[in-house]
C-alpha cells in the first residue's frame, strides 16, 4: 500500500509495476470519459475509427502520409546538415556573427516569408522544403550553438594535455563528446518540424500531404476525420521520436548510463 | 630519508608573472625541482603545492602545464631542460575529466597513440596501464559506470600515457575518506617512483596528506602592505625541502613530532598568505 502512495508523493519512487498499473488506470479513465462525453465538438472513438477507415480506403491517407513524411525527412536532413555546419563553425570566432544572425531569424514568421520563398523557388515541393528547412534551422542552430558554447575550458584543456592539436580537440570534445546531446536536439526539433508541416502544406497544396488533407477536412467541418488525422499525426510523431531515441541509444550507449540514477 | 640527495634540475620556473585584465595574478615566481636520487633505488619527485583558495594556484598550474603563456618568464623541464609545451605535462583536474563517449580502454588508447603511434605499441602500453591500475576488468565500461576512485585512476593513467614524466594533480584528496586518502597517497608514491625523472606536483588543501608524501613543499601567498592588506600578485612565499628537514620517506612520518610541528607551522602560516 505504501508503494501505491508513492505515486502521489513529491519525488516519489513507485516500483515499475505500480507505475505501470497507474498508467493503465489513467488511460482507461481517459477512454471512459471520452466514451461518456456527449460534447458535439468531440466525436466518439467509434466515429473516429470509422472516419479513419474511410480516409484510408477512399481518400489515400497512407500515400498522403508518406508524402508528408518524405517531405519532413528531406527537410530535416538538410536542416540538420546546415545547422551542424553553422554551429560547429562557431568554434572559429569569425563565424559567430553568422550563427547569431541565423538564430535571431527564429522571430520571423513562416507565413511572412512564404512570399519571398515563392519568388525564389520554382515548385511547390521546393517551396515547402525551403520553408521547413528555414523553420527548423533557426531553432536547431540556436540550440546547437548553446551546446558548443557550453563546453568548458577544463574539457578543452583535458584534450589539450593529451597532445591533441586544436582541430582534434574540437572533434573529440565538441563533435564526438556532445553527439548524444545533438541527437536529443534533433529529436526535439523533429517535433517542431512535424508541427510546422501542416502549416507549410497549407501554404502550398500542390503535392497534397497529410497537412493538406487535414485542412480540407477542416474546411468541410468533418470533425471525425479531423480527429482521425490528428491522431495519425500524433502517433507517427511519437513513433519517429521513439525511433530517434532508439538511434541515440544505439550510437551513444553511454548517454543513459549513470551510477546514480534518480 | 638517509642517502637521498638532489641532483640535476628537471623543472625550472623563472621570473613567472601573469597579469590578466590589468590585474597582477602572479608575480616573480622562481622555483625549481631537482632530481631526488637514492642509491640502488628509483626515486621520483613529489612536490606539494599549498595555498589559500583563489590565490592563483590554478593559473600557475596552467602555466606549468604549458596551457597558458605567462606575461613574463618561462618554464623549462626535462633532462636536459627545454621550454614546456602543451602535452609535456599531464594534468589531472579535480573532477577527473575523461571522454565520456569512450570506454575505459578507448580513453587510454586515444592518449597512448600520441606517444606511441604504432597500434601494437599503443595497445601494449594501454594494457600495461590497465593492469598496473587494476582496471583490466573495467576496460569495456564507460566512465559513467565507474566510481570516483576508479575515474581518478583512469584519468591518471590516461595522462601518464601521453605526458613526459611530469604530472600535475589538482586536489587528489578532495572528498576522500581516511582509507581512500591512504590509498591515493600510496598510488601517488608508486607512480612517482616508477621512473627517476617522474615528478608529481600536487595542488591540495589537505596539508597533512600532502606533506606526508612530498619531498618539497611550496606555499603560495601574497605580500601584505603596512595596513596588512594583501598586495595583488601571488608568489611562492615559503619553500620547504623535506629531505633536508629529515621529513621524507619515513614509514611512521605521521607520528613524528617534528612532522606534526611542521604541519602546525604551515597551518599558522596560512593565515598570513
Amino acid at each position: 500500500m505504501n508503494n501505491y502512495m508513492d505515486v502521489l508523493k513529491p519525488n516519489g519512487r513507485p516500483t515499475r509495476s505500480t507505475f505501470l498499473i497507474m498508467v493503465v488506470v489513467q488511460v482507461c479513465l481517459a477512454v471512459l470519459l471520452w466514451f461518456l462525453s456527449n460534447s458535439p465538438l468531440l466525436p466518439t472513438p467509434i466515429e473516429i475509427m470509422s472516419a479513419l477507415k474511410r480516409l484510408i480506403v477512399s481518400e489515400d491517407l497512407l500515400p498522403e502520409l508518406w508524402t508528408s513524411m518524405a517531405l519532413s525527412l528531406e527537410s530535416m536532413g538538410i536542416a540538420i546538415l546546415i545547422s551542424l555546419l553553422i554551429a560547429y563553425a562557431t568554434v572559429v570566432p569569425f563565424f559567430r556573427p553568422l550563427a547569431f544572425l541565423v538564430s535571431k531569424f527564429r522571430f520571423l514568421t513562416l507565413v511572412g516569408l512564404s512570399f519571398v520563398f515563392t519568388l525564389m523557388t520554382h515548385s511547390g515541393h521546393t517551396l515547402k522544403v525551403s520553408l521547413l528547412v528555414f523553420g527548423i534551422t533557426v531553432f536547431l542552430v540556436t540550440n546547437l550553438v548553446a551546446v558548443v558554447q557550453s563546453v568548458t575550458r577544463n574539457e578543452l584543456n583535458h584534450a589539450r594535455t593529451l597532445r591533441m592539436p586544436e582541430w582534434q580537440v574540437v572533434w573529440e570534445v565538441i563533435i564526438l563528446g556532445k553527439f548524444d546531446i545533438v541527437f536529443e536536439l534533433i529529436r526535439q526539433n523533429f517535433a517542431i518540424s512535424w508541427m510546422m508541416l501542416t502549416l507549410v502544406e497549407g501554404i502550398s497544396r500542390s503535392e497534397g500531404g497529410i497537412g493538406t488533407m487535414l485542412l480540407n477536412q477542416n474546411k468541410h467541418f468533418h470533425l471525425d476525420a479531423v480527429f482521425a488525422i490528428q491522431i495519425v499525426i500524433l502517433l507517427v510523431g511519437i513513433g519517429v521520436d521513439q525511433f530517434i531515441g532508439f538511434l541515440k541509444n544505439l550510437f551513444c550507449p553511454y548517454a543513459t548510463l549513470s551510477l546514480d540514477q534518480r | 630519508m638517509p642517502d637521498a640527495q638532489r641532483l640535476a634540475t628537471i623543472l625550472k620556473a623563472e621570473n613567472i608573472s601573469l597579469t590578466l585584465g590589468g590585474n597582477p595574478i602572479l608575480k616573480d615566481i622562481n622555483v625549481e625541482i631537482r632530481d631526488v636520487a637514492r642509491p640502488n633505488q628509483t626515486t621520483g619527485q613529489i612536490v606539494g603545492f599549498l595555498g589559500p583558495s583563489g590565490i592563483g594556484k590554478t593559473k600557475f598550474f596552467e602555466i606549468l602545464a604549458g596551457l597558458i603563456k605567462p606575461t613574463t618568464g618561462q618554464v623549462t623541464l626535462g633532462n636536459p631542460l627545454r621550454p614546456v609545451e602543451t602535452g609535456m605535462v599531464g594534468v589531472v583536474q579535480q573532477n577527473y575529466p575523461l571522454f565520456m563517449h569512450r570506454t575505459v580502454k578507448s580513453n587510454l588508447l586515444v592518449a597512448a597513440k600520441k606517444l606511441y603511434p604504432r597500434e601494437s605499441e599503443a595497445m601494449e602500453r594501454m594494457r600495461y596501464m590497465l593492469d598496473r591500475f587494476g582496471l583490466t576488468d573495467k576496460q569495456e565500461l564507460y566512465p559513467a559506470q565507474l566510481s570516483g576512485g576508479q575515474k581518478q585512476r583512469i584519468a591518471i593513467a590516461q595522462q601518464l600515457l601521453s605526458s613526459e614524466n611530469f604530472l600535475l594533480l589538482d586536489e587528489p584528496f578532495s572528498g576522500l575518506d581516511v582509507n581512500m586518502v591512504d590509498e591515493v597517497s600510496e598510488m601517488i608514491c608508486e607512480i612517482a617512483h616508477l621512473h627517476e625523472i617522474n615528478t608529481i606536483i600536487i595542488v591540495s588543501h589537505d596539508i597533512v596528506a600532502t606533506t606526508a608524501i612530498a619531498d618539497t613543499l611550496w606555499l603560495m601567498g601574497r605580500d601584505r602592505d603596512t595596513n596588512d592588506k594583501p598586495i595583488p600578485g601571488a608568489r611562492i612565499k615559503h619553500s620547504y625541502d623535506l629531505i633536508e628537514m629529515g621529513l621524507y620517506g619515513h614509514k611512521d612520518i605521521l607520528e613524528s613530532s617534528s612532522f606534526r610541528e611542521l604541519v602546525k607551522q604551515i597551518r599558522g602560516l596560512f593565515h598570513t598568505l
